[in-house]
């Protein structure tokens, strides 16, 4: 810094020399020093306050434009972003053919207590055990006391039991809202629907996630947040409710330990109805079973899983398929004569009748293994597997189950003659009732293809053909008369024209054999015969019928009466109007005339 | 500067003082309160003894104050500005060791006849001190180191006291208040550009660090800056008192729904409807024009304070009354800020139009003092 001097000498001596006061000239330096200075500090002062000004003014703006730009928008409703709520379930319902609903959401509560908040652990535990009984006070107690900050105590609860929670009034104790699967309908469906459980779970939401059967299968289409609206199931409820109320108490009255029915549209391949019992809950899926058989578990789809040897219910196709190649026509006589001896094995009738020579026709009326047998040694072992396999027998179904894919046909790995005999009339080969219905469905639909479906379709099927339409025909005709004058007189219902084929299967023993006494009853129906539109399946799972003193386990006596009660019911539903029978031909006028 | 060098023939004396008050200012205060009383009356669903008659008593009480404040000289409260700052400080501690806990904070002294928020009267006391350190400090030593320490440790003491309390809100208008008067009184670009930067910087560390193994704050310290930036996030908690003030801002579009026609705060949508989120209500009812024209009278206070700042030649008293302007500045701002969703809910009251006995007296005191300052400005 350059300092000026106070008293430059040469200023001094002038001052002196002019008989001025030098001190007044240092003053008036001095002056001039701190004039110099004052503004200096003035300028920068103003500065500073020009940079305050311009602040203050850049706030006001701001607010000013933010209150322009909130006044003009439209006021929004805020929405909740919060972490983890974006797992928000939003699972789509699914709904019957009609818009039923049988799967939908409900927001309830589940109960998590941060310990660290709660003012008495102690009364809060004695209070939750009153409200909980399956909760312990003490265990309850000694983990709100052990330094947690956080814990599950339920993951849901009812309004009721919330409101109680709320009422103990502990702050420790919060409620986070999530989306629960609800199937308002109970048993019904729950093999097709399934059901769900929590899958990533979070304090203020939970993902919902399919489990078992539709919800599982279909899950990303459910969970597809693109895809609001319902699933629209091909089941019919009314159909459905139905069906298995038949089918329950069919299934008590024949003492059957379980029960499977299908019911489909053959035009579309959609399943109208399809039940399996015993049944279960999906609100409340029972554990699978950890020991024995887990075809005896509630949670088995029998009509899916269910791969049984389905029996007699076969013969229709190896008759068709003869018809189909030319071989035999419904009146071409078959050798029946018993026993048909192959090798080591004897093939018999049926408790050991002898049809001798019979038609075609009557060799599914009377159900006979033999003449079965001897169409199919004419077919050959490779056209019948590809028969059987055009007919979907060899594949899983399609349908939109978990459960499907897994549930593949029992096909013999060799196929030498005799297993091509015994095929023929539906041993040694097992597919579930969906692929027996699937298969019926094609005959009746005039031998297109039918791939079955549980979601609504609505259009006809397009599949490849089969046979051709006048075998159908006749095989259609040969199923009638199974009904009007063979095996399943019992199916009679009248004005629907009911046609089918029975089955019985003894059941295989896991040891090794057959079981003596335990069968798998299996009725295929088609209806109305004369314009076919319906499939019904119906399996007894080892039914017996003990009206008489001699116990009787063919599916004639069982699983027959009550497909017949199942379609005198559901028909009336499926709109079908009964046919009036033929008028009596009147004597008196046919004589006057 | 000292007091004997006011031309003091040329300062007014004993009445005359009445004349040369700053009635303009007095005017913009009375038209501000005005407003306040409005806003009471019609948020308390049209009763005037809820809030808006007490409020309207305390004015009174608060004019007259402020015009006898106003009357005594401006060198005299540059005197005491030492012993008032010790005497706040010494307040503070004694309200966080022993004071009245009011809506989760400790804030409030019950002195027998009052009930007093120390950390209010800090406001003005802190710009008095540092106005008259700066008035008393030779203007060479301005921007030496030692020399901003000791004002930055008059700020950062009361700061430090206010945020034990806890107080943000206070403690950010504390900072903003002492830095302006730092700012005026001519200390170096350098500190202030080094303190922002250094801030900045921190925060950016801070944000920078989230998910790394360095991270300096914990998860839930995130999630709450989240919901600050974005306060739909948590619309129902952190975020509810702006989701809700921005839903009534937004309904009272460019004219407002009326007077006495606001629902959002009516229906107890809103809290502190009365006080903190009362500018909500005025938005609500009279919409953006109406929210403009409380803009413009706070503008104009402002613009009064700093004109009357720039025609003082004391340097103490256009520094005290810049530092009152910018605290007052800093109230309405952040208040207005928070409100629109541009800061944090901190829990600072709209001046002089929330409902407050406490803040409108200090308020009120702090305008005297500004008034004399304009009065006994040298000529």
């Amino acid at each position: 810094m350059i300092r000026t001097p106070l008293r430059p000498l040469a200023r001094i001596l002038e001052a002196r020399r002019r008989g001025e006061n030098p001190d007044s000239i240092e003053r008036e330096n001095l002056r001039l020093r701190h004039e110099a200075m004052r503004d200096k500090s003035r300028a920068r002062a103003e500065t500073r306050l020009l940079c305050l000004g311009l602040a203050f003014f850049t706030a006001f703006t701001v607010i000013g434009a933010r209150m322009g730009t909130l006044a003009s928008g439209q006021p929004m409703e805020p929405r909740s972003a919060l972490a983890g709520s974006e797992i928000s379930a939003n699972r789509a319902d699914i709904v019957d053919r009609n818009g039923r609903i049988l799967a939908t959401n409900l927001r309830t509560y589940a109960l998590y207590a941060h310990p660290k908040d709660m003012i008495d652990p102690e009364r809060v535990a004695v209070e939750l055990e009153k409200l909980f009984p399956e909760l312990d006070a003490e265990t309850l107690e000694r983990r709100f006391t052990d330094g947690r900050s956080f814990m599950w105590i339920r993951r849901k609860l009812s309004p009721e039991q919330m409101q109680a929670v709320h009422d103990i009034g502990d702050p420790g104790l919060l409620f986070g809202p999530r989306e629960m699967r609800l199937y308002p309908n109970g048993n019904l469906a729950a093999h097709i629907l399934g059901g769900s459980t929590f899958g990533a779970e979070g304090v203020h939401s939970a993902e919902v996630i399919g489990m078992a059967g539709i919800e599982k299968a279909l899950d990303d289409r459910l969970r597809d947040p693109g895809h609001p609206e319902p699933l629209a199931l091909s089941i019919d409820m009314t159909l459905q409710s139905t069906v298995t109320e038949v089918l329950g108490t069919g299934m008590q009255m024949m003492n059957a330990k379980g029960a499977a029915a299908v019911l489909m549209d053959i035009k579309t391949g959609e399943v109208l109805s399809m039940a399996s019992l015993p049944d279960f809950d999906p609100n409340d899926r029972p554990q699978p079973l950890l020991k024995g058989d887990p075809g005896d578990s509630p949670l088995f789809n029998r009509a899916v899983q269910g791969v049984y040897e389905l029996g007699s219910t076969f013969k229709i196709f190896t008759v068709a398929a003869a018809m189909d190649l030319g071989l035999v026509t419904p009146d071409t006589i078959i050798d029946g004569k018993t026993p048909l001896v192959w090798g080591r094995f004897r093939i018999k009738e049926f408790q050991n009748k002898n049809y001798g020579m019979q038609t075609v026709a009557e060799v599914i009326e009377h159900s006979s293994n033999v003449g079965t047998a001897r169409i199919a040694l004419q077919i050959g072992a490779l056209r019948q597997q590809a028969f059987l396999r055009s007919l979907g027998l060899f594949d899983p179904t399609p349908v939109e189950l978990v459960e499907a894919p897994g549930a593949r046909p029992l096909v013999p790995t060799k196929w030498p003659e005799i297993v091509t005999i015994t095929t023929s009339y539906g041993h040694g080969m097992s597919a579930s009732p969906m692929h027996l219905a699937a298969a019926y469905a094609t005959i009746a639909n005039g031998g297109v293809k039918v791939e079955p479906t549980l979601l609504r379709r609505d259009v006809p099927v397009n599949g490849p053909r089969v046979m051709s339409e006048e075998t159908a025909r006749h095989s259609v005709d040969m199923l009638r008369s199974v009904v009007t004058k063979g095996t399943a007189s019992l199916a009679e219902v009248p004005g629907y024209e009911v046609a089918g084929k029975t089955g019985t299967a003894d059941k295989p023993n896991p040891q090794g054999g057959y079981y003596p006494d335990k069968v798998v009853n299996t009725f295929a129906s088609v209806f109305p015969a004369s314009d076919p539109q319906y499939v019904l399946i119906v399996t007894l799972d080892e039914p017996v019928e003990t009206t008489l003193p001699t116990p009787r386990r063919t599916a004639g006596w069982t699983a027959v009466p009550v497909s017949a009660e199942i379609i005198r019911r559901t028909a009336p539903l499926l709109g079908l109007r009964p046919i009036a029978p033929e008028p009596e031909p009147d004597h008196l006028l046919a004589v006057r005339n | 500067m000292s007091f004997l060098e006011y031309r003091l023939q040329t300062v007014p004396t004993g009445l005359r003082k009445v004349l040369h008050l700053n009635w303009a200012l007095i005017l913009l205060l009375t038209a501000v309160c005005s407003v306040g009383w409005l806003m009471l009356y019609s948020v308390a669903g049209g009763d005037l003894s809820t809030w808006a008659e007490p409020q309207m008593k305390r004015f009174a009480v608060g004019l007259t104050i402020m015009i006898a404040v106003g009357f005594v000289p401006i060198w005299f409260w540059r005197n005491i500005s030492a012993v008032a700052y010790l005497i706040s400080v010494g307040l503070l501690v004694t309200v966080d060791l022993m004071g009245h806990v009011g809506m989760g904070a400790q804030r409030w002294l019950n002195l027998g006849f009052i009930m007093l928020q120390p950390s209010e009267l800090m406001k003005i006391t802190l710009v008095m001190m540092l106005a008259a350190y700066y008035d008393w400090l030779d203007v060479k030593r301005t921007s030496r180191p030692l020399w901003v320490l000791i004002p930055v440790l008059l700020i950062l003491i009361p700061v430090a006291l206010v945020l034990v309390q806890p107080d943000l809100g206070t403690a950010i208008l504390l900072m903003g208040g002492g830095a302006v008067v730092m700012f005026c009184a001519g200390v170096s670009w350098i500190y202030f550009a080094v303190v922002i930067g250094g801030g900045a910087a921190l925060i950016a560390a801070v944000l920078a660090s989230r998910g790394t193994p360095w991270q300096m704050l914990r998860d839930y310290q995130y999630k709450r800056i989240d919901t600050f930036l974005d306060p739909s996030t948590d619309p129902l908690g952190a975020g509810y008192h702006i989701s809700q003030a921005k839903i009534a801002l937004g309904s009272g579009g460019w004219t407002g729904r009326g007077y006495m026609q606001g629902t959002q705060s009516r229906l107890n949508f809103l809290p502190e409807k009365h006080t903190d989120f009362i500018f909500t209500s005025l938005a609500e009812e009279f919409g953006f024009v109406g929210a403009c024209s409380l803009l413009a009278l706070y503008a104009l206070i402002i613009a009064f304070c700093i004109s009357s700042a720039i025609q003082n030649k004391d340097r103490f008293a256009s520094l005290v009354t810049l530092g009152i302007a910018a605290s007052f500045f800093f109230l309405f701002a952040v208040n207005m800020l928070m409100v629109m969703g541009f800061a944090p809910v901190v829990g600072v009251p709209l001046p002089l139009v929330s409902y407050g006995g406490s803040a409108m007296m200090v308020l009120l005191t702090a305008f005297g003092i500004v008034q004399s300052a304009h009065v006994h400005r040298p000529r």
